[in-house]
């Protein structure tokens, strides 16, 4: 049976290199190790071109060449014979070749050095499985979603109204359907990084952490707009194992580590996307090698976009809540105090000497706090919160429900004394577990 | 006359994996691993083994104009040399059979540390129909990834 391209899935995930040989005017072969072989549809593959300027001369001299793929599942080889079609130095297809080369050089060390130049379009002639003496059972764990558990997923976030409840439905819903078990979901960019707002099967859920735009997987797929996807890691140095380490220790650096699988060896980052912007990134990762297959890949990406939409209908919605009703006076609950500072010069909030947050989420809890101290008020809405001038929200597009989110999560998490309930579209209510005293420090 | 350098004998011959590149009539190219090669003692010569069973078309390209150019990467750092020149096939002894042996032994452990199976790497090793052939260098090239991928060494145009 001779296989055709789709049959070669296993190929595409740049575990084995594939090699290709080209042949000069005056017959001389030459070779070259491949980074990216790209499926472009059933009769045409790309490669990216980075450095091998023999192959491209010899490309423009003679069409013909011969690739080696090897399936980074069972090691069985196939001899791809091709004729080059065309180089091309932007567009659709060399974005998306040129984030994933992008990832993958960072995750090496070697970011910059490995620029793309060109993707090179090849049309596929002939497909050839060389002899083998054996064929290995597939080491591959990966687990393809079928259209319906897509839908399942698609159904449960479709069903949500809150951004709360949009991100938990989209993991647990995840690892239902899809069988990850290992997941974030990060928003943004807001002022240039993503930040967690939910995870899935981690020590430590990391709400709160963030990633720089462009930084690993996370920040390549949100800079670029491009599902960014490593198969193997057992070779690559863990891109940000250094910034992790530095940063364990919250309430000294005001920053919270990323969770991470410490021996993952397959990572999925799609970006969340909805009328051609980000909102977020949808990450999983898994300790099987090529844990991510393309359906998986196209099944996520379905999710993302899904997701995506949820969270900005829910931002949107956000802005028309109820007005405020009759300012709730809640008597003083228990005597016991404590501590709330908040530091003016990045808006870092810790309570009894552990950190919370900081930025505009840290400035919130201040200012409903503040208002609960003077006026003994605890309930809030979106409305007064954005017409607030001291909370210094941006007027478009001001993620408040994001920032919102971020801060429940973390008062949550970390059990503190006090926590914020969402009361309905819009209008939120403070929860004390004792009597705050403010100190504002500069 | 192109001569192998002791540094670059010495690579060759380590568990390094090596890739022959050929052409047929039509300057279609063909692809084929070997399964051991190591460098004449006047290092003007290569002689590499390559399983006929499993890479065919590499042996009905080299019979039939002898064109090759050859890689030899380490798994490890991805250093890589290219030598192209002139290959004619030869006859195998019990010592390149004992030598093919031991290089598809150390291969495969050299690739089992970096966390490739030896099943899977058992796949593009087969040792079935081993047979030789010889190249007489006419160019070396560094092809180790990076800036300098291509660079000439010895004999180039």
């Amino acid at each position: 049976m001779t296989p055709n391209l789709a049959d070669l899935a296993g190929c595409f995930e740049g575990v084995i290199p594939s090699i290709v040989a080209t042949v000069s005017a005056d017959g001389t072969p030459n070779i070259s190790y491949l980074s990216h072989v790209v499926m472009v549809d059933e009769e045409h593959i790309a490669l990216s071109n980075q450095f091998f300027t023999k192959t491209a001369s010899n490309l423009r001299a003679n069409p013909l060449a011969t690739l080696l793929l090897v399936d980074g599942r069972d090691g069985a080889q196939f001899r791809v014979g091709v004729r080059f079609v065309g180089a091309s130095e932007d567009g659709p297809l060399f974005e998306r070749v040129a984030a994933q080369l992008a990832a993958s050089s960072a995750q090496v060390g070697m970011a910059g050095v490995m620029r793309l130049r060109s993707v090179d379009l090849f049309r596929v002639e002939d497909i050839v499985a060389y002899p083998s003496p054996s064929r290995s059972a597939s080491s591959s764990s990966a687990y393809e979603p079928d259209l319906e558990r897509v839908a399942a997923v698609v159904d449960a976030i479709s069903g949500q109204s809150e951004l709360t409840a949009v991100v938990d439905a989209t993991l647990t819903a995840i690892e239902t359907h899809f069988r990850i078990h290992s997941a974030m979901i990060l928003l943004g960019p807001i002022g240039g990084v993503l930040t967690t707002v939910g995870s899935l099967g981690y020590e430590r859920s990391g709400i709160g952490s963030e990633v720089t735009l462009g930084d690993g997987v996370i920040g390549m797929a949100a800079a670029r707009c491009q599902t960014v996807k490593v198969s193997d890691m057992s070779r690559v140095r863990r891109y940000g194992a250094a910034v992790r380490a530095l940063s364990t220790d919250e309430d000294r650096s005001r920053s919270i580590a990323v969770p991470s699988l410490p021996d993952a060896m397959s990572q999925i980052a799609v970006p969340m996307l909805v009328q051609g912007g980000v909102q977020g990134v949808l990450f999983a990762e898994s300790r099987e090698r090529m844990a991510f297959g393309a359906r998986a890949e196209t099944g996520l990406s379905i999710v993302a976009r899904q997701a995506a939409l949820a969270v900005t209908l829910a931002e949107a919605l956000s802005r028309e809540a109820a007005p405020a009703g009759q300012a709730t006076v809640v008597a003083a609950p228990a005597a016991t105090a404590f501590r709330v500072d908040h530091h003016a010069f990045d808006d870092s909030v810790f309570i009894d000497g552990s950190y919370v947050i900081k930025g505009v989420a840290g400035r919130l809890l201040v200012h409903m706090l503040d208002a609960y101290v003077s006026d003994g008020r605890t309930d809030f809405t979106n409305r007064e919160i954005r017409l607030s001038r001291d909370l210094k929200l941006p007027e478009f597009k001001d993620n408040l429900e994001t920032r919102l989110l971020l801060l429940q999560r973390r008062l949550d998490e970390r059990s503190l004394p006090v926590r914020l309930l969402r009361q309905g579209r819009g209008q939120i209510r403070l929860v004390l577990d004792g009597a705050p005293v403010l100190r504002k420090l500069t | 006359m192109v001569f192998i350098h002791p540094d670059l004998a010495e690579f060759i011959a380590s568990p390094v994996m090596i890739v022959i590149g050929t052409r047929d009539r039509a300057n279609r190219p063909d692809i084929g691993r070997g399964i051991g090669a190591w460098t004449t003692a006047d290092a003007t010569g290569l002689q590499i083994i390559v399983s006929a069973w499993q890479y065919g078309g590499t042996i009905d390209n080299l019979r039939s104009n002898g064109a090759a150019a050859l890689t030899f990467v380490r798994p490890s750092d991805y250093v890589c040399y290219q030598i192209k020149g002139r290959a004619s096939i030869g006859e195998i002894g019990p010592a390149g059979l004992a030598l093919s042996a031991r290089y598809i032994a150390a291969m495969s452990e050299a690739l089992a540390r970096l966390g490739v199976a030896p099943e899977m790497s058992g796949v593009w090793l087969a040792s079935r129909e081993p047979t030789l052939f010889q190249v007489t260098p006419e160019a070396v090239f560094l092809q180790t990834p990076g800036p300098g991928a291509g660079t000439a060494l010895a004999g180039s145009p």
